[in-house]
This record gives structure tokens, sequence and C-alpha cells, in this order.
């Protein structure tokens, strides 16, 4: 295969045009006018990625009634569970009013009351919500065209390149025409979401090729080990049921949660994953929902009015709703895998260990270790999602524009020609396996909850065994065509994910938040205060620990 | 999801050529023919049913008429394999 090679350079690369990286690249505009931002997108930026496929609720924290520090106890007992960074949470709520501000000021439509107050649902003591339209990342898209940002769709960065531990560029390919792309920047900030293994449909952006990338390049990972979020479903549409945790019932008739939870928690727990398979094995399945008389049923709909105009919001609701409407007849629900794997290790300025590489959003967010010890977004947490990527942008910007750009590196040719020879290679394939044999491998062990979510030393071992064949496979991989060389890259990426993911998991010997062991099921403070760094030394996955600095922050056990 | 069997039709007769399907769809299914200005739905096996080509879709030239059960949630007791 003859693909055209092209040279490209700015002083700031942006892979992945999600929420993240539109944000960050308008507030470094904003703060450095003349720096040429460019930002690739495997898709189409604006279109991509998750901040229009869901919700579209944001986090609102209430200043006359919520203290950061009051919200920073409750987050680190029951979420947390004393693992997260009290510093950035703290961060994080402080902010909570000028992101949605910021926002609100690039022409995110966020509804408001007639006094021109936003529009604000309280769901808890400390907790409320207001809407941002899904058609956010259009409008942010539009605010960076504006200011000058360059865009380059339907090209996916395949490799980072580096100069004795810098930062120098990446790589990149057209998925459209194949033009292999060497581009040179001064700073590289990754924005390409989380990993989720292609099992849950709104999420299947999530594959984690940037992640896997930021490995290669020799960037740390943290709290890999968290990245087994799970949520109920409906077992005919597989639509996810938010909060039905709290009204589980068993086929005898039985309300289980009562099994797993006393008082309501803040949201969907691994308990409630547990209690479902711990029905199911001994033959009281299967599990269902029921709300009683006059419920208005699952779904947190109160935040919309249910308006039906020919908005974006709207079709997008009501097409998604009418047809699994068509198939739900019954509230029979089991797990569905979603994953959120964000381990690229990043300090308080979204730096990596790689000097010039820098990630933001969904790529990082447990990797910053301000969740703690919950696989995040949404963290049991939420709204915090799409908020999260737009602290991480305006905290990244902040410290770019604060410290200048580093640069002075130079692009390695051999590098990228070895690059992109691994990246071709697939194509060149006669005779090997597809993308898809390698993927359907990797969701065999983890996408059943036992092995990922209640985790055992022997399931694990279960689940690395398919990964091990996963990973055999996927060095035969033979892709088509472009699209095909893609989800090749992907499942490459998939592999890794679940290394990482059993790899940590075997390491730490305790249960903590929603990281569960049935072999280890105490939260152990004597012995895992600690964050799990994972990082390839000459393609060896090896690991270290870093304590937790508890001691220097408010909230202890 | 892998290898699902989600169909997707088109009315050619009604599209307008705004290329918004074709952003849309966040997974690479949709292409674009620029000599006919329509799109095609090129790699249809790995729809996701989000139904974001034809919420866009101002001229309703596109139905997504998903089949649930060609999606699977990877359970491992038989009912939800
Ligand atoms: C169904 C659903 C409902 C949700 N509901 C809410 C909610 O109500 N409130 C909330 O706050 N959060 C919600 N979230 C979470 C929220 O949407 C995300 O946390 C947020 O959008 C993450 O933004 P991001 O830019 O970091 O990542 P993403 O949105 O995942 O964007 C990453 C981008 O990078 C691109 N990319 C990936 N790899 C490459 C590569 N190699 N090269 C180039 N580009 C690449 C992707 O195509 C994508 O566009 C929801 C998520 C889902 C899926
Ligand atoms: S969105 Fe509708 S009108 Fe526009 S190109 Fe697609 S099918 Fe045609
Ligand atoms: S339904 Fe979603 S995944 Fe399927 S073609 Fe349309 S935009 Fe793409």
């Amino acid at each position: 295969m003859n693909y055209e090679n092209k040279n490209l350079s700015c002083d700031i690369l942006v892979a992945g045009g999600g929420i993240g990286g539109l944000s960050f690249a308008v507030s470094i505009k904003e703060r450095m006018p003349e720096t040429d931002v460019l930002i690739i997108e495997k898709q189409t930026a604006g279109y991509s990625g998750k901040a229009n496929k869901g919700g579209g609720v944001l986090q609102y924290f209430d200043p006359e009634k919520v203290q950061p520090i009051d919200f920073l106890k409750l987050h680190v007992k029951e979420i947390g569970a004393y693992l997260g960074d009290q510093e950035m949470m703290l961060k994080y709520v402080s902010m909570n009013k000028e992101m949605i501000d910021k926002l609100s000021e690039w022409g995110v439509g966020i509804p408001k009351d007639e006094n021109g107050r936003y529009r604000v649902l309280p769901t808890g003591p400390m907790t409320a919500m207001i809407r941002a339209n899904l058609d956010m990342t259009v409008q942010v898209r539009r605010r960076a065209e504006k200011l000058g940002v360059r865009f380059l769709d339907k090209t996916a960065m395949s490799d980072l390149l580096t100069d004795g531990g810098k930062i120098a560029g990446a790589t990149a390919f057209s998925i459209l025409d194949g033009t292999f792309y060497v581009i040179k920047a001064k700073a590289v900030v990754l924005a390409t979401g989380s990993q989720n293994y292609r099992i849950g449909s709104m999420w299947s952006s999530g594959r984690g090729d940037g992640i896997a990338a930021a490995y290669r390049a020799g960037a740390e990972m943290r709290n890999a080990e968290f990245g087994n979020f799970a949520q109920l479903a409906k077992v005919k549409s597989h639509h996810e049921v938010v909060f039905g945790e709290n009204n589980m019932y068993n086929a005898e008739g039985e309300f289980i949660t009562k099994n797993f939870r006393k008082t309501r928690e803040t949201d969907i727990s691994s308990t409630a994953i547990r209690e479902w398979y711990i029905q199911m094995i001994n033959g009281k399945g299967p599990v269902h929902l029921e709300f009683g008389e006059g419920h208005p049923g699952p779904g947190a709909r109160a935040l919309h009015d249910g308006s039906k105009d020919q908005s974006y919001d709207s079709r997008f609701r009501e097409l998604n709703e009418k047809s699994a409407a068509e198939v739900d007849t019954d509230l029979e629900v089991c797990p569905l895998f979603i994953g959120e794997q964000s381990p690229i290790c990043v300090g308080h300025d979204m730096q990596t260990s790689v000097a010039g590489l820098y990630a933001i959003g969904d790529c990082s967010y447990c990797g910053s270790a301000a969740p703690g010890a919950v696989p995040a977004p949404p963290g049991r947490n939420r709204g915090s999602g799409i908020l999260n990527a737009v602290f991480a942008a305006l905290v990244c910007a902040e410290s770019i524009a604060a410290s200048g750009l580093g640069g002075g590196a130079e692009i390695d040719m051999a590098q990228a020609e070895s690059c992109r020879e691994q990246l071709f290679a697939p194509l060149n394939r006669k005779e090997g396996v597809t993308a898809k044999e390698v993927i359907a491998l990797v969701q065999k062990a983890v996408a059943p909850v036992e092995q990922s979510v209640f985790m055992k030393q022997d399931r694990m071992e279960q689940a690395m065994q398919y990964v091990r064949k996963a990973r055999e496979l996927a060095g035969k991989m033979k892709a088509e065509d472009l699209h095909d060389l893609l989800a090749c890259r992907e499942a490459e990426a998939m592999v890794l994910s679940a290394e990482m993911h059993y790899f940590a998991s075997a390491i730490r010997k305790e249960s903590r938040g929603w990281f569960l062991r049935e072999d280890y099921p105490d939260m152990d403070n004597a012995n895992w205060l600690k964050w799990i760094i994972l990082k390839n030394v000459n393609g060896e996955m090896t690991y270290t620990t870093r304590d937790v600095p508890i001691e220097k922050w408010p909230v202890k056990p | 999801m892998i290898n699902t069997a989600h169909r997707i039709e088109f009315f050619p007769e009604k599209c307008v050529g705004c290329q918004l399907c074709y952003k849309a769809c966040f997974v690479d299914v949709i292409r674009w023919d620029p000599e006919a200005k329509k799109p095609i739905f090129k790699y249809v096996s790995d729809c996701e049913h989000c139904f974001c080509c034809q919420a866009v879709c101002k001229k309703e030239a596109i139905r997504v008429i998903p089949d649930y059960s060609s999606e699977h949630l990877l359970q491992s007791f038989e009912r939800y394999a």
C-alpha cells in the first residue's frame, strides 16, 4: 500500500475533538491568541465523542448552600474511599460556576428561568443538576473556529513522537484516504476519551487508542484497576436504567436492594452489580425492577420538560426512547459492562510523565486521581463527566499559559517511519485474523461482571486466558481497508487496557470503593492507601506504588 | 457492540446533501459520496443504533431500525450471553 506522506507543524496539537479537546482549544486561544492550535479528530469534531449522546446533565453546586469542603468530605468517604486527590476535587468544586459560565459564554445552550438564572434541579442535600443542550460540542467547535483553531477531521492519531523523553509531536492517518501525517508540535494534548471496549452502544467511541499511544510513549498510568464501570440495563433494549439499583427484586419477589444498601447512596455501586451476580448464581434470577403504583418509573427525566420540538435534544431523546419502548415489555435488568478506564497519570498541571504531553478529560480522569477509588466518569457522581473534561481543559490551558510552551524537541524521522510501518502492517498481511475476532476475546474477558467488577483471583485468571489469546492474535491482524485498520489499532488498545486492568487488579489485594475482590473483601488502609502506577519499560509492563499523601489533606480515614 | 444487524433505511429523493448525517456518525458507519452528494451507509455492521444520524437529518431521509437481538450483553448466564 502506498499512501501519501505529509509533514505538518503547529504549536499545540490536540488529539480528540470531544468536549474536552474543544474546550481546551478555546481556552488556550483566549489566553494565548497567537498560538497555532490544531485539533485532529478520528471522526468529526463537534459531533464525535460522548457529550452529545447522553443526559446533558451538569453537576451544580449552589455556592450559597454548599461549601466545597463539605462536598469533599462526602465524596472522600462515600465515593473516593480516601484514594482521591483532595486538592484537585476541591478545585473542581470551587470552579463549578466558572465552568458553567464558560460553556454558556461559548454558545452552549443552558436553560434559564425567568430571572435569568440557570434552571436548577436539586438532587440531594448537597447536589443539584442543570442541563446543557446536547449540541454543546457543535457550539464549542464553532467558537474554536472563530478563534482560529485549525481542524483535521477523520484523522486518527496513531503514535506519539518523543525526543529524549520530551514530546516532539505525533503521527496520524486519514481514515478516508490513508494520508500519513507526521506532526511536529511543542506540546501535545490528549483528549481522546476513555476505554469502553465497544460494549455499551452510546459509549462506543471510547476505544482507548489515545491511552495506548501514551503508554507506548512511556507515560505513566495510574488507577488502571478502576476501569470497570457497569450499570444496570434493560435486557431487551440494553438501555441503561440510571438509579435502578434502588428498586431491585429477584424472581421470588424479594426486595434485594436491602441486601447491599441500607440508605440511599449517590449512585449505582459495584455492590449492586455483585448482588445481581449472587442472585443469578443462586438460581434466584432473573432480576427485575419494581417502582410501585404511581411512580414515574426509571430514569432521571425531571430535567427535561418533555417538549417535542425539532431540536437535536428532543429528536435524539424521542427516537431513542420510542424505539426502546417498542421492545421493553418488562423491567428485567442485567449489568451492562461499560469500563471507563481512564488511566493516563497527570499532575496538577495535567501534564503526563512525558514532558510536554498533557492529558485531559475522559482519558485521564482516574489517572488524575481526582475521583479516587471509582471508575470515572461518571464516578458515582452524576453530571461530572462533561464538567471534568471542561475542568481539565481549563486547568491545562492555565498551566500552559503560565509556564509557556516548551519546544526544542526534534522529530526523529526514523521513529516516525517505524510507527508508519507498524501502523500499516495489517493492510499488508495476506492472512490473519480480523480486529473483531481480537475484540471479541477481550470482551469475553471483561464483560462478565464476575470477572471484572466482583473479582477473585481464579476468575481473573480465567479472564486473563482470553486476554493472552487476544494478545497473541493481535500481532496477526489483517485489515481490508482503512476503516478496518482503525479497528485494528483500537483492538490492540483494548488488549492493552484489559492487560492493565488485570495486572493492577491482581496487585491491589483489598476492596476499596468501587473496587471489589471476593478474596480480599475489606478495605486495608494500613497497606493500600496507595496508587498503583504502571509503566511500559522496554516493552515490559512494570509497576510501582505511590503513597497517597493523606496526611496533608483535610479528610482522613 | 460488534457485528450488529441494525438496519438503516435511506430515502435519497428526500436528501439535500447537507452532510450532517455523515458528520454525526461517531463510529464511521457513514461515508460521503462526493459525486452523488449523498451519504453511503458503508459499515452498517458497526452501527450502534445511537440515532444521531436520523436526529440531525432535517429532511427525514434516514430511518434507523434497530435489531436489539443482534446486540449482546455478554454476561456468563445463557440468558444474557
Ligand atoms: C450515554 C452517556 C451519557 C452521559 N451522560 C452524561 C451527563 O448527563 N452528564 C455528564 O457530565 N457526562 C455524561 N456523560 C459523560 C460525558 O459525556 C463524558 O465524560 C465527556 O463527554 C468526555 O469528554 P472527552 O472530550 O474527554 O471525551 P470524548 O467525548 O470521548 O471525546 C474523545 C474524542 O476523541 C476522539 N478520538 C479518540 N481517539 C482518537 C485518536 N486516536 N485520534 C483522534 N481522535 C480520537 C473521539 O472520536 C472523540 O471525539 C455521558 C456519557 C455517555 C456515553
Ligand atoms: S442529513 Fe439528511 S439531508 Fe443531510 S445528507 Fe444526510 S440524509 Fe441527506
Ligand atoms: S445510528 Fe448512530 S452509529 Fe448508526 S449509522 Fe446512525 S449515527 Fe452511525
